[in-house]
């Protein structure tokens, strides 16, 4: 690399700049972009305008019913018809979480989407999920349902060895049997490439969806074939330079340009196996893919699907706007998970329990004095849980007297100051240095000792609790 | 009466489990007489409570030796009224 370094003169800045316009604090932070992306396909640059994001009408659709059911025990009627009310709350009226998909083979799957129909809810519209076997149309059309998935698996492990098919075109021609009874019924299709990351790309992927394009021109617009892209073992990589059929910008470039797949016909549907799982479904967003499938909490088979709540807060940030969704779902929806049995970790962005609390007594610090420093935006509006402290031995003062203030509720001049909370604090220290405990001390303990330092806050506070 | 630099050195003592023959004004609550992060609030609680006035949180706690405390404490008597010697 030719020696390109410059001299950064150090100029006088007395005030401080926080970059409001990028950390906004009430909304997460914006992602913005200063130019296009350029990526080598086929040998030749192509141009990707992220920015259009902003303009462009990407969608969050959900599998929790289906994919998300098939790593948990099953969830009861009642609890999917409370998932999917609070679901259509999150997603909001314009549709962000635009659609989710059922299960259609039992009688509990029929009347699950029954009674999530007669909420009366518009979005998120609800989808079927199918064998790509023509009598399941039949459940489909009795169900109502305008659209479904059909399981169209592309990658030559599947083909080969799974689907036993002899050669590419036998299997292509059965799926487009598929397709074509779908037309048929009347119901749109919607292709779920399975283990499209490990496939044939030239060979199978481009011509199927060749083939589905041509058949679509027979049909009416709301017929048309979708293409859900699916990453079903994770293998799918974001990082421009990458090899098809890895490559996440080479293969939505392909479907998106060379088989001309509208962008609104495009869904990206991921795995974690990688750890790759949100940043794979941004990507697609970002490439070309207008819909990102994902299941609450990332709940999905084996290492699970992107997590709807992180693409919600991905939706935001790229928007720059809320479009009308309600976040505090997101932590009404974690408890009621939570409150059925499904445990989420602690660690967990945006919902776990401690996803916003400090141990660290100098981080404590930090947000007694500024809240901004040391939270990721504002927690409290946005998902209603105020940044908080768990007391250990590293709190030190600052972490107790953050902790008393939010147990008290104080703010402003009326939050109690660190002089004040000294007695708790040795209490703290003394529970390690003295009694040699190696446990963080719970907030019901806190509370308790609150109430014996503290009577007056507590008689004024908390007796009416 | 004792006078505010006997009381600052009695308290100091106490809190920080020395006598006060061991302290003096050059010393520093931290480096010299080994106050702890908890303790240096302590300190300041306890000065509170030996001479009944209330400090400002950031200014006390930013006084670093035991002669600036007695400087500190006598300034913030007189403001607040309270007679010492």
């Amino acid at each position: 690399m030719a020696k390109t370094r410059r001299h950064h003169n150090l100029p006088e800045v007395l005030r401080p700049n926080l970059l409001e316009d990028i950390f906004p604090h009430d909304l997460p932070p914006r992602i913005r972009f200063e130019g296009p992306v350029v990526e080598y396909i086929d040998g030749q640059p192509v141009q990707f305008d992220f920015a259009s994001v902003k303009d462009r009408d990407i969608v969050i659709t959900d599998t929790t019913f289906r994919d998300g059911q098939q790593s948990l025990p099953p969830y009861s009627i009642d609890q999917m018809v409370k998932i999917y009310d609070l679901l259509s709350r999150l997603g909001g009226p314009n549709g962000v979480i635009r659609q989710t998909e059922f299960f259609l083979y039992t009688k509990n799957d029929r009347l699950t989407l029954d009674r999530c129909r007669e909420l009366g809810h518009k979005y998120p519209e609800c989808t079927g999920w199918i064998r790509a076997v023509k009598g399941d149309f039949r459940l489909v059309k009795e169900a109502g349902l305008k659209e479904t998935g059909l399981l169209t698996s592309c990658s030559d492990y599947h083909i080969f060895h799974k689907l036993k098919f002899r050669s590419h075109k036998e299997c292509m021609d059965s799926y487009c049997e598929v397709v074509q009874a779908s037309f048929d019924a009347g119901i749109r299709p919607r292709c779920h490439l399975e283990d499209v990351t490990r496939s044939d790309i030239d060979r199978f992927v481009l011509p199927f969806a060749d083939r589905l394009m041509e058949m679509s021109e027979s049909v009416p617009e709301e017929l048309s074939v979708k293409i859900r892209l699916c990453d079903t073992m994770g293998f799918g990589v974001s990082y421009p330079g990458a090899e098809l059929p890895r490559s996440i910008p080479k293969l939505i470039y392909k479907l998106n340009h060379d088989c001309g797949v509208p962008s609104s016909r495009l869904e990206w549907h991921g795995h974690n196996d990688f750890h790759k799982v949100h940043i794979n479904g941004a990507t697609a967003w970002l490439y070309g893919c207008d819909a990102l499938n994902s299941t609450l909490f990332g709940f999905g088979e084996r290492t699970g699907n992107p997590p709807l709540e992180g693409a919600i807060f991905e939706y935001i940030a790229l928007k720059g706007d809320q479009c009308g969704i309600d976040t505090l779902a997101i932590t009404e929806l974690a408890d009621y998970m939570r409150s059925i049995g499904l445990p989420i970790p602690d660690n967990y962005p945006f919902a776990g329990h401690s996803f916003n609390v400090t141990r660290a007594g100098i981080h404590a610090g930090g947000l007694r004095q500024d809240e901004r420093i040391y939270n990721i935006f504002n927690t409290e509006k946005l998902l209603g849980r105020p940044p908080r402290v768990a007391i250990t031995d590293k709190s030190g003062a600052d972490g107790v007297v953050h902790w008393i203030n939010e147990f008290f509720g104080l703010k402003g001049d009326d939050r109690i100051n660190k002089i004040k909370v000294h007695r708790l604090a040795r209490w703290v220290i003394d529970q390690y240095d003295v009694d040699g405990r190696l446990t963080p001390i719970s907030d019901q303990e806190l509370a308790a000792k609150a109430k014996e330092f503290f009577p007056d806050y507590w008689a004024k506070y908390k007796a009416s609790t | 009466m004792a006078t505010v630099e006997e009381r600052v050195k009695m308290v100091t003592a106490r809190v920080l489990d020395l006598t006060p023959d061991e302290i003096q004004p050059e010393h520093s609550f931290t480096e010299d007489l080994g106050a702890e992060s908890v303790q240096s609030i302590e300190l300041v609680a306890m000065f509170e409570e030996e001479f009944g006035i209330e400090m400002n949180e950031d200014a006390a706690l930013s006084v670093s030796t035991v002669g600036g405390a007695i400087d500190f404490i006598t300034t913030v008597c007189k403001e607040q009224g309270v007679d010492v010697e």
